[in-house]
């Protein structure tokens, strides 16, 4: 069969299945007796396994089978989860993970079979083998299968609500057979929906099926793999019903066992069961013992389980397609403007109307295709737990990551780029932040070290900050290696402030840690930050105070496409500054100037701002009088504050921002250029280099 | 200099004056000649840029072939075009000309590979000497023309 088609969709599935038993996974590690987890992590295994058989990739498929075996043990309650177990489990998903690039870059799973690990977790397997063994043989049951060729009584899984406790106890009292059933279709069976629909209806036709596992509807549409479970009330004998349920075809066995009220009055009835009149009033009392703890649980699983969105699949490429005609089109819509400005006379309000209609328009247009593209950062902050737990026992460190707005929407292509650098920022908290454990007992810290992320939308930017409760970057240590470096000159470190200093870690080829390893010091991690967020037209910028940590701060533009500006003149030039980045716009008279150092300054309501003169940056003669006031755009980047001295302010307008392509990409202030209403050709000012 | 090998029998060059001389460009390598337009000077680039260019909604940086060749800054006229050439490494790249005259074809016979002796600028951004009629025309290597130049 070809599958090729798929393959997309197969590798887009399985990020997804992989991610979700990592997070999984992680849960069941700190809770392991979690049944909710524990049935996701082991439906998710099941799609994996299913998925890779259909694309006929056998090896990966081996593996996901093996992995589902465990997980299917630890279900059943034959197989305690363990941290080695765990950690088998993890290396497996790795394993999976990178048959998955594999695939993604060859279209083939390789040749790595894996088998250690296949080892591994049929070791774990073994285990499992002998406790439910000895644990069937207890509970004899009256019918002579046993459990032992790898049928099980799964019905024992089953687990009673209320109405059904209160039903089954009623069918008791009036000396009805209950029963658990557990039917295995034959794996050939291809129409197994309507196999086990038989053998319902055959039952139903001499009894009453109570509860049903997976549900009825679930069976309905072949949820099921080969085998379901069945809680049955008759007047029938057993016998009599495990017969009309082989009755039905390619059946490949029914198991079946009269229960007693124990197993659905949770376990607190007394043992002997049959004898139901004697137990009808404990009954009741035990029924209402666990009827209490049930609300909350099904609560729980209410909140844990993901709705389902309703979401479409859409190759980013149509969506950059769909944002280019956007663009165009308010480009078209701004000439439109421009066009009626100039011929503006009184008689033409109606045309005025439907362009101010045609505006609205193309904004909402705008925002929610820029809606469309934005996804939560979710998709990238989700596998760091996972990373964090690993560099905790790699470094041997004890350390726990606390992340908080993974909500945060950011344009999909940021999104897609930013995880990369925050993998960098987190591991150098682990390994250069936080201090081992002696260390951090010994300054009266928690031994556990903290690391945080926390993602918010801070105006037109988002903010992504990284924190950790270590060290702290040691300014001292830093002069002294950049110096030993050669990256400054004593002299020069003495005149340079502690902010500078911190900044010198940005620079390529610069790592502190004494000693090398694996995790991070190799010097390639904070230059790349760098430039990886500056690429995204972002910034970082670090802040730390020695023995308490550092905050690791990345500022990243919301859109890339579509910015709402401030037009400015400067010497005869029109320049756009992003709206987002100015502060306000002042009008100052020449005399206000001070002078601070030799640089130019205003003092403004308290605060002294450095002022920049655009016409000396651009080396575009001012074409103003000196001695007018000048018009002063105070432009923000964090908390620093910069005034930039224009010509002429033209307003505001929404314009679509094009690269200057490759061959400018020297020009720093420049962030790229924007067509105006008339075509001409406007560059956009970034506001964050003159600062 | 790739384009010229895989040449084939004949090969069509766009031929256009910088002063006195001719100068051909293979046909495929160009995208578009347009008008002569505003040009938005881009701040703190070499002196070579002249800016950026609106092609049809696209920002498009343009060149000057006269200031990269060390001759006088162009004087724009009637005549002068804008060609807009499609290069794998750099791009999209308008280059300022002061004449486009025609279209030539030229056979394998009629092209004559340079020798580079290297000392003049010139003469580095031409990779042979095509003889059309009565006239020479210098065909451009478009990648050294591209090629960034640092100027002090």
């Amino acid at each position: 069969m070809d599958v090729s088609q798929y393959l997309e969709i197969f590798i887009d599935e399985t990020k997804e299945h992989l991610q979700s038993l990592n997070t999984q996974l992680l849960e069941l590690e700190q809770d392991s007796e979690n049944m909710d987890t524990i049935n996701e992590i082991f439906r998710a295994a099941h799609s994996l396994k299913g998925m890779a058989g259909t694309m006929g990739f056998k090896r990966m498929q081996a593996l996901t089978h093996d992995m589902e075996n465990v997980f299917s043990e630890v279900r059943n309650g034959t197989l305690k989860v363990n941290a080695e177990m765990i950690d088998t489990l993890f290396q497996c998903l790795d394993a999976l993970e990178t048959y998955l690039s594999t695939i993604q870059e060859s279209g083939d799973e390789g040749t790595d079979d894996n088998e250690p690990l296949i080892k591994a977790l049929q070791a774990h397997q073994g285990k499992a083998g002998s406790a439910p063994a000895a644990k069937a043989a207890d509970k004899a049951a009256p019918v002579a299968e046993d459990t032992s060729d790898g049928y099980e009584k799964k019905w024992k899984n089953i687990k009673f609500g209320d109405v059904e406790k209160h039903v089954l106890t009623e069918a008791a009292e009036q000396d009805m057979n209950i029963m658990g059933i557990t039917v295995y279709v034959q794996e050939s069976c291809i129409l197994k929906a309507a196999r086990a629909f038989l053998v319902y209806k055959a039952i139903e036709e001499i009894g009453e099926v109570i509860v049903s596992e997976p549900r009825a509807q679930d069976i309905e549409d072949e949820r099921f793999e080969l085998d379901f479970s069945l809680i049955v009330v008759s007047e029938k004998s057993l016998e009599e019903v495990i017969k009309a349920a082989e009755g039905v075809s390619e059946i490949e066995k029914v198991l079946g066992e009269v229960i007693d009220s124990s197993l659905y009055q949770g376990g607190k009835a007394p043992v002997a069961a049959v004898a139901a009149e004697s137990v009808a009033q404990t009954t009741e009392v035990a029924a209402a013992t666990p009827a209490k703890a049930t609300p909350a649980k099904t609560e729980k699983k209410a909140v844990a389980k993901p709705v389902v969105n309703r979401t479409v699949r859409v190759d980013i490429e149509k969506l950059d397609v769909l944002m280019n005609l956007v663009s165009e089109l308010i480009i078209a819509k701004n000439s439109l403007v421009s066009a009626s400005t100039v011929e503006s006379n009184s008689n033409n309000t109606g045309f005025n109307e439907h362009i101010e209609y045609l505006e609205s328009v193309t904004t909402n247009l705008h925002e929610s295709v820029m809606k469309v593209r934005m996804v939560p950062i979710e998709s990238v902050v989700n596998k760091f737990p996972r990373m964090i737990r690993d560099l905790s026992k790699k470094l041997n460190k004890k350390m726990e990551l606390y992340m908080s707005g993974e909500e945060t929407e950011l344009d999909r292509t940021v999104v897609d780029e930013i995880g990369d650098p925050l993998m960098h920022l987190l591991r150098n908290s682990a390994d250069h932040g936080l201090e081992s454990a002696a260390v951090r007992k010994e300054r009266g810290k928690p031994e556990v070290g903290s690391i945080f992320l926390d993602a918010y939308q801070d105006g037109n930017n988002v903010v992504i900050e990284v924190r950790d409760d270590g060290n702290g970057i040691d300014v001292e240590s830093v002069k002294n290696k950049a110096i030993e470096r050669g990256v400054i000159t004593p002299e020069q470190a003495a005149g340079m402030s502690d902010k500078e200093i911190i900044d010198l870690l940005f620079l390529p080829s610069f790592s502190t840690a004494k000693v090398v390893s694996d995790v991070s010091g190799r010097g390639v991690g904070l230059d790349v930050v760098k430039s990886k967020i500056e690429s995204l037209s972002g910034e970082v910028e670090v802040k730390t105070k020695l023995g308490e940590g550092s905050t690791w701060i990345i500022r990243l533009p919301l859109t890339l496409a579509i910015i709402q500006a401030l037009m400015v003149v400067v010497g005869g030039e029109k320049y756009a500054i992003s709206l987002g980045s100015i502060q306000t716009i002042e009008d100052i008279s020449p005399a206000e100037i001070k002078t601070v150092q030799a640089k130019e300054v205003i003092h403004l309501r308290g605060t002294v701002i450095p002022l920049i003169r655009l016409s000396d940056v651009l080396d575009a003669p001012s074409t103003k009088d000196p001695s007018e006031n000048m018009v002063v755009v105070i432009v923000k980047k964090g908390d620093k504050l910069a005034g930039l001295v224009v010509d002429e302010l033209m307003g505001q307008q929404e314009i679509v921002i094009k690269s200057l392509g490759k061959y400018i990409s020297k020009c720093k202030i420049i962030s790229g250029a924007t067509i105006l209403g008339d075509g001409e050709v406007a560059l956009i000012l970034d506001a964050n280099t003159l600062i | 200099m790739d384009e010229l090998k895989v040449e084939y029998e004949t090969t069509q060059y766009i031929v256009i004056k910088i002063g006195e001389e001719q100068f051909g460009i293979n046909i495929k390598y160009i995208d578009n000649i347009v008008r002569m337009q505003r040009i938005t000077r881009v701040p703190k680039v070499a002196p070579y840029l002249k800016g950026v260019i609106n092609l049809r909604g696209e920002v498009i940086p343009v060149m000057s072939l006269r200031i990269k060749m060390d001759l006088e800054d162009d004087e724009y006229t009637k005549a002068t075009r804008i060609i807009i050439l499609k290069l794998e490494q750099h791009g999209m790249l308008g280059v300022v000309v002061d004449e486009v005259k025609e279209v030539v074809t030229l056979g394998q016979d009629n092209i004559e590979k340079m020798a580079h002796d290297g000392k003049d600028d010139k003469v580095n951004f031409i990779t042979a000497i095509g003889k059309h009629a009565d006239s020479l025309i210098s065909l451009l290597d478009l990648n050294a023309v591209a090629a960034e130049k640092d100027y002090m």
